[in-house]
Parts: structure tokens; sequence; C-alpha cells
């Protein structure tokens, strides 16, 4: 089939997929980032425990393959009587995954405050929550743009583990799947796909780039 | 004892070590209301380490810290409300390098005090323009001049109003031209009768402002007096060789 031919018979598919992987992955940045958040509070905090609780969160899902966790939620969960929607097991897979990767990010942002802040802000007596919310994740995030656009740019490929289950609507990697078992797309059904996933992440790379200028903090 | 009688800071015999060194040695001293005192000596004399002591920046061994007659809680909620009552100003001026000059000013009261917006700001707009950085409020910090970033410090500071302020060598990181803009701030504190405790370098800011002078050296205060008589008649050897050693150059 041509390209042509492929448009005209399954546009309208592709359309509904890109929309879809881009529905996976606002919510799945989305749930990464807030946890990533409260996982790194949790790092820094005063209790010892909680930290290294925290740092075993992140070793757990940042060495765990996706396919193999998605794997884990669909066959296994069912043993404890947990029955999720396919679609709920492959988000709980690209939020977990990148969360323990945001939470580096901003561990990393962190390290670019000068420690004399915080002394000030200890010293002008901010409690640590305060000191959190408003000295440091403030700076972790600002410093932290680019990487969490690399992140966010992940995010959009790591769902594509939505294809490896029997979800609807289809993503932009399963849609491939589902053409070429009905018909004979070959490479180019694939092309498509991936020049959309190119096409976005080409967006969401300006896009970063762009905050990052924006809020980047003078040194 | 009225509570006009309570020193606002007081040391009872703090020690402290940093491994094996001795940094502090059985330091008492007192800072009355209104009173300005003036920490001196070498470098590494432990000044810096007492200074910060005194809001538990440092921890220390042993002794006893009260504020107004009250010991420093050790940590948590009670000691955050006890530093809220103390504004510390630091070499490397430490502004919050997000924020506009303003937002620093505003940003402790806001969430600490729940002061609303409206006066928080007016009474930040006051202190930038006591301090003479009012034109600079919408900048951020790494924008200004180091003189600029220490006097926008004060003002932080200040706007908790604190029963007391300390000094860690506030002018030590500026270039020449701008310590007399710092100092000339603490000048007028000063005269205002705010409650000082102050470690720096600058001798003749110490002759003039400094309600008492305490010297240093090797951990342990060597001698205490009022500035025209530890700089006229110093005491001890250490102070004079220290005193004849500045005056050299």
């Amino acid at each position: 089939m041509s390209i042509s031919a492929l448009l005209d018979k399954y546009g309208s598919l592709y359309l509904q997929a890109m929309l879809t992987t881009w529905r996976l992955t606002v919510i799945s940045f989305a749930g990464a980032m807030a946890i990533g958040l409260i996982i790194t509070v949790i790092r820094v905090c005063p209790i010892k425990p909680l930290r290294y609780l925290g740092d075993f969160y992140v070793q757990i899902f940042r060495n765990i393959p996706g396919a193999a966790m998605l794997i884990l939620l669909v066959y296994a969960l069912p043993y404890l009587k947990l029955n999720f929607p396919y679609e709920t097991c492959v988000l709980i897979a690209t939020i977990m995954i990148p969360s323990a990767f945001c939470s580096e990010h901003l561990m990393s942002g962190m390290n670019t405050i000068a420690p004399g802040q915080i002394e000030a802000a200890r010293a002008l007596g901010f409690s640590f929550f305060q000191m959190i919310r408003r000295i440091v994740i403030p700076q972790a995030l600002r410093s932290a743009v680019l990487p969490l656009t690399n992140l966010l740019v992940a995010t959009m490929l790591t769902t594509s583990l939505a294809s490896q289950v029997p979800m609807r609507p289809r993503d932009l990697t399963g849609i491939v799947s589902y053409i070429n078992t009905r018909d004979v797309g070959g490479v180019l059904a694939f092309a498509i796909s991936a020049a959309l996933y190119c096409l976005t992440a080409l967006l969401l790379g300006q896009l970063g780039g762009w905050i990052d200028r924006k809020v980047r903090i003078l040194r | 004892m009225t509570e006009s009688n309570v020193p606002v800071i007081e040391l009872r015999h703090v020690d402290k070590h940093f491994g094996t060194l001795h940094v502090l040695k059985d330091i008492s001293l007192s800072v009355n209301r209104g009173e300005v005192v003036v920490i001196i000596g070498p470098s590494g004399s432990g000044k810096s380490t007492l200074c910060r002591t005194v809001n538990r920046l440092e921890t220390i061994d042993s002794g006893e810290i009260l504020i107004e007659g009250v010991p420093i809680p050790p940590e948590g909620k009670k000691l955050a409300a006890m530093r809220r009552q103390i504004g510390m100003v630091f070499q490397s001026f430490n502004l919050f390098a997000h924020m506009t000059i303003l937002e620093n000013v505003v940003a402790a009261p806001r969430s600490i005090l729940k002061q609303n917006k409206k006066d928080a700001r007016a009474e930040a707009l006051r202190l930038l323009e006591r301090v003479g950085v009012a034109d600079q409020k919408d900048k951020v910090p790494a924008q200004l001049s180091g003189g600029q970033q220490q006097r926008a410090a004060i003002a932080r500071a200040l706007a908790m109003h604190p029963k007391a302020m300390l000094f860690d060598e506030p002018t030590s990181a500026l270039d020449p031209e701008m310590i007399g803009e710092v100092l000339s701030v603490m000048t007028e504190l000063a005269g205002e009768g705010m409650t000082m405790l102050i470690v720096t370098h600058e001798m003749n800011f110490a002759r003039r402002v400094a309600d008492r002078v305490i010297f240093m050296d090797g951990g342990a205060i060597v001698e205490e007096n009022t500035p025209e008589e530890f700089f006229a008649h110093p005491q001890s050897q250490r102070a004079k060789d220290f005193l004849s050693s500045i005056s050299e150059h």
C-alpha cells in the first residue's frame, strides 16, 4: 500500500491513535511529576527511615523494565484479586517508572541551590515544609526543565507499552500492528507512526526549551 | 528580675568541637537589649562559629544558649519559632536566587507570619527604601552588586521584626567601595537601638559603633571591653599582637 492509500483508509484511526498517545503521555507525565515531587520531598525529609524508603522506591522503579512491570500488573495482580482495566495497568507503569527518573532530576536540581540559601531560610524561621515549598522545589523545578523535557519525551515513548495489551482505542504503536494484521502496510505503517512520534517530540522539545529560557535562574 | 534586665542573647559555658578541634572553649557572653557587641579576632578563632550557634545553625556540645532567658529548643517547630526572633545576615548574602528583591523580603512574613500580601509588600518597600535599594526591587539578586544584595539581605531579616540581629562577617565578601554602604546601614540600625551581635574585621566600625568589643583567639574569649579601652589599652599579648598586625597595613 502507498502512504496515500494508508492514510485514506486509516487516517482517522491514526488521528485517534495520536490523540490516545497524547492523552496517555499527559496523564503519565502529570502523575510522574506529582509522585516524583512527593518522593523527592520524602528523600530529603528529616526522618531517616523515610529517606531510605524514598531511595528504595527510586531504585526499584528506575531499574524495572517497562514490559516486565506491565506483565506483572496484567498477569500477576489478578492473583491478588486486583483486576485493573488494561489502560490503568499501562498508566501505572508509565507513571511509576518515569516518577523515579523525575525524582532524580529534581534531586540534581536541588543540588544547584547554594547551601547558604537553605541556611538563610532556616535562620528566618521557615519550617521544613515551608522551606521546601517556597525555596527548594521552585528552584529545583526551574533548574531541571531540560532534563524534565527529556523525561517527557521518554514518557511519551514509554506509552507505546499500551500496544502490548488489548487496549481501546489503540495508541500510535498499537495501531501499526492492527493495520499490519489486516492489510499489508509494511514498513510504511510504522513510518507514519514514527513521524507522528517525532513531530510530537519536536514540539515538546521546543516547548521545553522555551520554558527553560523563561524560568532559568540567574546566578 | 524584670524582663528588661534579661539579656536578649546569653551564652553560658558553651563548648564545641569539630572532630578533635576545640572550636569554642567555655564561651560565656551576653548581649543586652539595645546593645551592640562586636566580636573580633584572627581567622579560625571561632568567632563565626560562635555567631552561628546563637540561632543553632551550629549545634553545641555543652553549655546553654538563651534567648530572652529561654533556652534554644533543639529542633522542630519550636526552634523555627525561636529563629524567627533573631535576624541573621551572612557573609555571602544568601538571597533566594529565584525571587526578586521584593519577593525575598516578602517571603518570610508571608509564609511564616501569614501577613497579607498588601501589608507585607508595603512593609518590604519601606524596608528596602530604608536600606536604599527600593529602586532594585524587581530585579533578581544576581543583577545586583554585592553591597546592594547585602543591604537587601538586611531588609529581609528586618522584615521579621527580630529582637536581635546577628551579622556574620557581613562585609568580608564585598569590594572595598561597597563596604561603606553596608556599614552605614548597620550604623543606622545600631543608632535606632537594635540589639546586635556582629562578627567583623572592620576595626573602625567596631570602634565607632560597638558598646562592647569581644576579642577571641583559639576558640576562647580572651578579652572583653569597651572599644575605647580595648583599642587603646589591650590587656593580653595576643590582642596586642592582633591589633599591631592590623595597623601595619
